[in-house]
């Protein structure tokens, strides 16, 4: 579910399109895990940091670090503030973290990266970011990674959409009908059948997320009106069911091919003409009754 | 004599004892070969390697893939030398389970393991293998498995169609260690000690290489000549390829490669149609292939075929490895509620068999295989089987009046009975056929003709429709 989502751990890919924005939902989700008192890094490419913080109480914002690509992507003012190596160093200083405790990265937004970087870069990079804790090289317990992606679908064919929901734990694809906002998310498990489920939520305005249940279905009518359904076994000139009899007289019938105990038998009396098999001949106008072997004219 | 003498005493070295003393022999030809009485751990002899086997049909040394039911679709087993490619459903849960039965058969058979992979560390792929089946007590826990999973539908036998219970059933049950292929138990991992007693060699692709590394541009994909020279390492210094004479004790190396071709291996075929490294998996494939040849050695790679955006690149991809299997799962997809499908987890497409040292290949002419996945057991089936097991899918229940009679006119392979059936079957595909196109039963005229014959036809407004036929519901 859709507040359970920080729960597993790893990549969790935010689809949005044109119709239904994802950023308010991301924003919502990092609102929630900077209450649960993790750590929230966020790598801003796509909006400006005020905008980005807009909504957000002091205290969130306060906890929320905050890496801004979005005024300097190139690093051309050379201030020495951006961080270098553009936003694919900070992913890869968020790698080799010294401090313990769970952590969420946010990126907004995943598609600009996929415009900027390679994607097998990328993807090497998600992967190395979001595995950190399974394996701790001393031994030390390493606390959760939580990498939300921002992602719009539109923007990307096929190729790098589908390397990318190869690589996260969860994808969360947003819709709606009508004014209501939904979220399918799949849930893919290492080891286990993935779970599609289906959320209804709307985002408050001071983002937290309400879970709905979804909107009223007027009954719509899957077939055409002026035609009903019809049943093809009616009508019929012959008998597609069997009654009761029926089937027990079915069932109590030997078929021709069985070997039962009766035929058995039958075949193993004698019958009483068996002993004595006349053969009778009656020579037909065609047939020849010559005694004689057509065969002795030659002279051999 | 003296040369007699001396090929007594080298009987077993390869090399000729032919030169010297060869005069006192009546004939030049020696006898060079194995003497039955002689030695008895030196001279050539039959190669016997734990875990393989000679095919029956040309010879060649056979290994299981860790799964009997796919052993036996391909003809007996892996050949040594060869790829096994599977492609990868679009969840990647059953072909990791194949990629596992494979190592666990190397581990239970003693061959030596490599394996690379660029997401999960081997060490903990290696911890994740199933048990092996290897004692008798649990045959008795898989003949309850089996009965309990019966419908009672099953258990009725068929009375009219009953030579279809003559059908070849898939061999199921678990056999003794000594034999070729084992049983693994999916829900248990395998002990601590099997792994500990087998040697494996592992591949971990972030640990190789640096990310910050600059790398120059090259045909190959860096990952990839890493792994490649990593293969080669191995199996020169362990003696695979033969080139280490002192080694006495042959053994097979399974190499084994998770997920070649997704992006975490550096390859953006699955990213984009014309990438700049374009040909370096199929590149790649050539060369291991050549190593493989070479070797006594035996390989499979799981693919995740289905993100590649160029499909050419598949069909290279299939034509440079030996035995290609498929792997359809139908989670997610309409299939799952196919009522043909209702038993099973998913397809297998064998899609390539390899001829090998032959003109033809052992394919089999059963097309719809399907697998499903119990506990302890992976079975694979032709897909009609299941449907056929119920008689009544045979043979429609109207025919009861015909069987009423003990005494019918129409007995069952008279030709009456059989042109009834027929014209009871093209009679339903064109009700069937009808109903798409007019959504009204037909009208029955009384004579018993068919006024129009059944078949795809085309509207009027020049769309295709297709018959459901029988096996469809009637909406």
């Amino acid at each position: 579910m859709l507040d359970s989502l920080l729960a597993l751990g790893g990549l969790v890919l935010l689809r949005d399109s044109v119709e239904w924005e994802g950023r308010s939902l991301l924003k919502a989700l990092v609102k929630k895990s900077a209450l649960c008192g993790e750590q929230v890094h966020i790598l801003g490419c796509e909006v400006s940091e005020e905008e980005f913080r807009e909504g957000f109480d002091s205290d969130i914002n306060n906890r929320l670090v905050y890496h801004d690509f979005f005024r300097d992507p190139l690093n051309w003012s050379k201030t020495g503030e951006a961080l270098p190596g553009g936003p694919l160093g900070a992913l890869r200083a968020m790698c080799n973290r010294t401090d313990l405790g769970p952590v969420t990265i946010a990126l907004d937004s995943l598609s600009w990266l996929l415009l900027h970087l390679p994607c097998t870069t990328l993807c090497q990079t998600l992967h190395t970011v979001s595995h950190q804790d399974s394996c701790p090289g001393d031994g030390s317990p390493v606390g959760k990674v939580h990498v939300l992606g921002l992602l719009h679908e539109e923007l990307h064919g096929p190729g790098p959409m589908g390397a990318l929901s190869s690589l996260a734990q969860t994808e969360v694809t947003l819709g709606g009908i009508m004014g209501q906002a939904s979220a399918r998310i799949l849930c893919r498990r290492p080891r286990q059948r993935p779970t599609d489920q289906t959320q209804w939520f709307s985002i408050l305005p001071d983002f937290s997320l309400d879970l709905q249940e979804g909107p009223s279905i007027e009954s719509q009518p899957h077939s055409d009106p002026h035609i009903p359904p019809v049943d093809p076994t009616a009508h019929l000139t012959f008998n597609l069911h069997l009654s009761k009899k029926e089937r027990e007289a079915r069932d109590n019938l030997t078929l021709p091919f069985q070997f039962s105990s009766e035929k058995q038998e039958a075949l193993l009396r004698p019958r009483p003409s068996q002993a004595t098999s006349h053969i009778f001949y009656e020579p037909d106008a065609y047939d020849d009754l010559d005694q004689e072997d057509p065969d002795d004219d030659l002279d051999i | 004599m003296a040369a007699v003498a001396t090929c007594g005493g080298d009987a077993g070295s390869a090399g000729s004892a032919v030169a010297t003393g060869s005069k006192s022999n009546v004939t030049s030809f020696q006898r060079r070969g194995p003497r039955a009485s002689g030695t008895n751990d030196s001279g050539p002899r039959l190669v016997s390697i734990t875990g393989t086997r000679p095919s029956v049909r040309n010879g060649q040394l056979l290994v299981s893939t860790g799964l009997p039911a796919l052993d036996q679709l391909l003809g007996g087993g892996l050949a040594v030398g060869t790829v096994l490619l599977i492609e990868e459903d679009k969840y990647n849960i059953y072909s990791s389970l194949l990629f596992k039965y494979f190592l666990a058969e190397g581990i239970v058979n003693g061959h030596t393991l490599l394996v690379a992979s660029a997401n999960e560390d081997p060490a903990n792929i290696l911890q994740e293998l199933p048990a092996p089946l290897l004692d008798d007590n649990c045959k008795k826990e898989f003949d309850e498995d089996v009965y309990n999973h019966k419908t009672p539908e099953s258990n009725i036998k068929m009375k009219i169609a009953w030579r279809y219970q003559l059908l070849p059933k898939m061999e199921i049950g678990p056999v003794s260690s000594s034999r070729f292929g084992h049983y693994y138990d999916a829900s248990k991992r395998i002990p601590q000690e099997l792994i500990e007693a087998s040697k494996w060699h592992g591949f971990f692709l972030p640990e190789k290489i640096s990310s910050t590394l600059k790398v120059e541009p090259c045909s190959l994909t860096h990952g990839y000549i890493k792994l490649l020279q990593f293969i080669q390492n191995i199996i020169y210094e362990e003696g695979f390829d033969g080139s280490n004479p002192q080694k006495k004790q042959k053994n097979i190396l399974r190499i084994g490669i998770q997920n070649l071709g997704s992006p975490l291996w550096g390859d953006d075929i699955c990213c984009t149609e014309n990438g700049d490294s374009s040909h370096s998996l199929t590149k790649f494939l050539y060369v291991l292939r050549g190593l493989l040849r070479t070797s006594l050695s035996v390989c499979i790679i799981t693919m995740p075929t289905h993100l590649i955006q160029n499909k050419a690149v598949i069909a290279h991809i299939t034509n440079l490895s030996d035995i290609v299997v498929g792997l359809e799962s139908f989670i997610g997809s309409e299939r799952e509620t196919n009522p043909l499908y209702k038993d099973y987890h998913g397809l297998i497409h064998i899609r390539q068999i390899p001829r090998l040292n032959n003109l033809v290949c052992d394919e089999s002419d059963v097309k719809d295989l399907g697998f499903k996945l119990k506990r302890k057991l992976f079975t694979i089936e032709w897909v009609q089987d299941n449907y056929l097991r119920q008689e009544r899918n045979i043979y429609p229940p109207g025919f009861s009046y015909l069987l009423k009679q003990k005494d019918s006119a129409w007995g069952e392979g008279s030709l009456q009975h059989s042109t009834f059936l027929m014209s009871f079957l093209a009679k339903a595909t064109a009700f069937a056929s009808r109903l798409v196109r007019h959504s009204e039963p037909l009208k029955q005229t009384g004579s018993g003709r068919i006024c129009q014959a059944a078949g795809p036809r085309l509207w009027h407004d020049g769309r295709r429709q297709e018959a459901p036929g029988l096996l469809g519901i009637p909406p």
